[in-house]
């Protein structure tokens, strides 16, 4: 291949924009690490596995499926998400994960001079995508750890199109109660598309926690994300959906590419939807326990921790969180570092069965010991 | 704005007919990029120089040259294809030899006539780059008091000239010249690098805008970053830790892997870095301290593989253990296989600390004769810290550790991802 500079066709902005790398499969990663087993604390994922509906589902899945198209606009599983949450299905609009669904919404209402906001300290794909788009991101300190709506409404301006709030936020777990979002989206007035990003909402039992599915209904503004990755354990199929206005899901499906969501995850999904309660049940008691077990031990230690809500809590380590990462990883167990959320020497575990959660605070221990 | 491109191209053949046109490139465009008269001629003397080497050596070959200016310095840029042994008067300690050559001597009045040079093979062509700095007054540093900080420290975003200027005046008045880069006294300079985005700096303020203190950082390769400071120049309350975490934000989802100093200060909050080691250094007043480096990783590491030689593999195996970074080690060893006859090598000087780096750029069969003749002499020119640096992702650096230890080099350090891969430093024991 020629060797030529192609650099003068590429957007000023990507060519600013640093590649993210995912880790290696794990593997890989056991390989170089030495280990024999790995204990994946690293992506929030549900450690108990899908429900059983689901399972059933991929034990019946016809090879001959394999072949033919999936349903463009997953039909079948916008008529269950209907039914379940008492809305049209044209409200509707499911991706491949929540990741392509935010890119969605922000070809759909960004073009250029725009700018979105959200907080420095979160889920970074709103400020990616936008910034691999071209469009400004606004990033509004954490105030308390978490999102503070004066300072992300001083921030607006009349090219604000996208308010990202994500509630409850990853990584810190905090989130606005009712009063809190409802008093934000009267102060935003429908100038601007209002994201809630819920991917950790079945997480939470809180009663003041505000449901954005009735806000949908409340507010014309509002795009709700879910995703079928975190509670209901279907991340390796990547299937998460939004929820709006039907007139706003519209403009929004203009930009969404079609047929990007397969069968079986298609499939899983409408299963996951059947289980009557008791896989939920089951998942914040295993949370539950976890933290019950984690919190007193980072105490005991004197380690300053935010645990929320969500299945996941961080803890400020005493030596880098890099460090700290690849000593648990010596030792079979893999936590998310947080020097790239911006909280360096942070690092965020995923809550999963008390096995495992006692293994971790075994080799945590250990480091710190070998460390200090 | 978008920056436009001022930069000027040409292709000819090697062939001394030509001279007098890249000669009226240089010396035209030369000082439209700020170089005053007199670097002008150095510049162009040095091209002309290479241009005359290549026509005699291997005349007719197609030569690429592009003139760039680089805000603070002017590049002069080659492409060719030629031995790259053929480049040997290049090194600093050619003197001796080119009495016997003289064939050789413009290029060693080329590479004297700039600031510095780089030269790397792709494929089989060579790329050699001439660097010549602006002119820039130099400061004489001041001992200064520390400020009282009041309320809340912030950080000054994209702090203007003035500003810069003056915290480059007040970091030398409250440092020793070994503590700061030698830039610093140029503080014109550090404007034009930070504008040019070769120098990245942040700068600490106080409520009432009292300068606080400031830190700095460059890329010296795509996946490591390294720092300068940081640099409390008020009384400190907390302001060290307040840039320091600064600097990791800012860096945290950059492509850098890696985060190291360069000249860490005393006032660096070291919990959460790691001790990579020490340099034992010799004061020009002929006192001892120890420098010592510390390095953080950024993102998670997924281990990479490294070029090793047997002479250093012991010591490469206990660093990566002690460090806990996982590195698959591709032995290397010589077979009897053709190499260039003679060696390049880049030095980057700092008089005023009396330290000296070498880097290989072409590693010929007289490797261990360049390296004695190199260190012979530094040590003549005072120069107390003798280091070499090799870049483990290359296998013809990596096979350079038995010539560099026989010839009185220990490893001292290893920079993950300071380069390519990870740098092996070598210091003249």
């Amino acid at each position: 291949m020629h060797n030529i500079d192609f650099t003068h066709l590429v957007p000023s902005y990507i060519q600013a924009f640093e590649t993210y790398y995912p880790s290696k499969p794990d593997p890989e990663l056991m390989r170089l690490y030495g280990v024999d087993h790995l204990h994946r604390l690293n992506n929030n994922e549900n450690a108990l596995g899908p429900p059983p509906e689901v399972t059933r589902v991929l034990e019946t899945f016809a090879p001959m499926t394999v072949p033919v198209y999936p349903n463009g606009d997953c039909f079948d599983l916008r008529r269950s998400l209907a039914k379940r949450f008492n809305k049209d299905a044209e409200q509707f609009l499911v991706g491949n994960g929540s990741c392509e669904v935010i890119a969605s919404v922000i070809k759909a209402f960004c073009e250029k001079g725009d700018n979105i906001i959200t907080a420095d300290k979160t889920f970074a794909v709103y400020e990616w995508v936008a910034e691999f788009s071209g469009f400004e991101a606004r990033l509004i300190p954490l105030k308390d750890n978490a999102f503070d709506p004066q300072a992300m409404l001083d921030a607006m301006d009349r090219h604000t199109k996208i308010l990202f709030v994500c509630n409850p936020n990853n990584p810190t777990g905090t989130y606005w109660d009712r009063q809190t979002m409802k008093a934000f989206l009267d102060a935003v007035d429908n100038r601007a598309m209002v994201v809630i990003d819920e991917a950790y909402c079945e997480y939470v039992e809180n009663e003041d926690f505000p449901n954005g599915m009735t806000l949908v209904d409340e507010y014309s503004n509002v795009v709700v994300f879910r995703t079928f990755s975190k509670m209901y354990a279907l991340a390796s199929l990547r299937i998460g959906y939004l929820c709006a206005h039907g007139d706003i899901v519209d403009f929004i499906r203009r930009t969404h590419v079609v047929y990007s969501v397969n069968t079986l995850a298609q499939k899983a999904a409408v299963a996951a939807l059947t289980n009557d309660g008791s896989f939920i049940r089951a998942t914040r008691k295993m949370v539950t326990d976890a933290k019950a077990l984690l919190c007193p031990f980072f105490d005991e230690l004197g380690l300053n921790y935010k645990c929320g809500q969500g299945n996941y809590l961080m803890v400020k380590v005493p030596v880098s969180d890099t460090l700290m990462y690849r000593k648990l990883m010596k030792k079979g167990i893999m936590v998310r570092t947080m020097t790239d959320f911006r909280f360096p020497d942070w690092i965020r575990i995923s809550l999963v069965q008390q096995p495992v959660m006692e293994e971790f605070c075994n080799a945590f221990a250990d480091v710190l010991n070998e460390s200090i | 704005m978008k920056n436009v491109d001022q930069s000027i191209s040409l292709s000819m053949m090697a062939d001394i007919s030509w001279i007098p046109l890249i000669q009226s490139v240089v010396e035209n465009a030369a000082p439209v990029y700020g170089l005053d008269r007199r670097k002008t001629m150095m510049l162009t003397i040095a091209v002309e120089e290479i241009v005359a080497h290549l026509a005699g050596v291997s005349p007719g070959t197609r030569i690429d040259f592009c003139l760039e200016p680089g805000g603070w310095h002017v590049l002069g840029k080659f492409s060719f294809k030629a031995d790259p042994s053929d480049l040997w008067a290049m090194n600093l300690v050619t003197k001796t030899d080119i009495q016997e050559d003289m064939e050789h001597l413009g290029l060693l009045v080329a590479s004297r006539a700039v600031d510095g040079f780089t030269l790397k093979f792709e494929g089989d062509t060579l790329y050699l780059t001439l660097r010549k700095d602006l002119d820039y007054p130099v400061i004489t540093p001041e001992t200064m008091v520390p400020a009282e900080i009041r309320g809340q420290l912030t950080i000054v975003r994209e702090p203007e000239p003035e500003l810069i200027k003056f915290a480059c005046v007040k970091t030398l008045g409250c440092y020793l010249p070994d503590a700061v880069p030698q830039f610093f006294i140029t503080p014109g300079k550090v404007v034009d690098m930070v504008e040019q985005k070769d120098l990245h700096l942040a700068v600490a303020v106080d409520e009432t805008g009292t300068l606080a203190g400031m830190i700095c950082w460059q890329a010296p390769s795509e996946k490591g970053i390294s720092f300068f400071g940081p640099y409390v120049i008020a009384e400190d309350h907390g302001v060290g830790e307040f840039l320091t975490t600064h600097l990791i934000n800012t860096v945290a989802r950059t492509r850098a892997m890696g985060l190291f100093s360069d000249l860490a200060t005393p006032d660096l909050s070291t919990n959460n870095f790691e001790s990579l080691g020490h340099l034992n250094l010799i004061q020009k007043d002929g006192g001892k301290r120890q420098q010592d480096v510390w390095y953080r990783h950024l993102k998670e590491d997924m281990g990479a593989s490294v070029w090793v030689h047997s002479s250093y593999a012991e010591f490469l195996k206990k660093v990566y253990e002690q460090q806990v970074l996982m590195r698959d080690l591709k032995s290397i060893e010589e077979q009897g296989e053709h190499v260039p006859q003679r060696s390049v090598f880049s030095v980057q000087l700092r008089p005023e600390a009396g330290n000296a780096t070498l880097f290989p750029m072409v590693t010929g069969a007289d490797a261990a004769q360049c390296i004695t003749r190199h260190v012979e002499m530094l040590h003549r020119e005072k120069f107390s810290n003798i280091f070499i640096r090799i870049d483990l992702a290359y296998g013809w650096q990596a096979a350079m550790g038995k010539v560099i230890m026989d010839n009185g080099f220990v490893p001292r350090l290893v920079l993950p991802y300071g380069g390519k891969s990870d740098i092996l430093v070598f210091q003249h024991a």
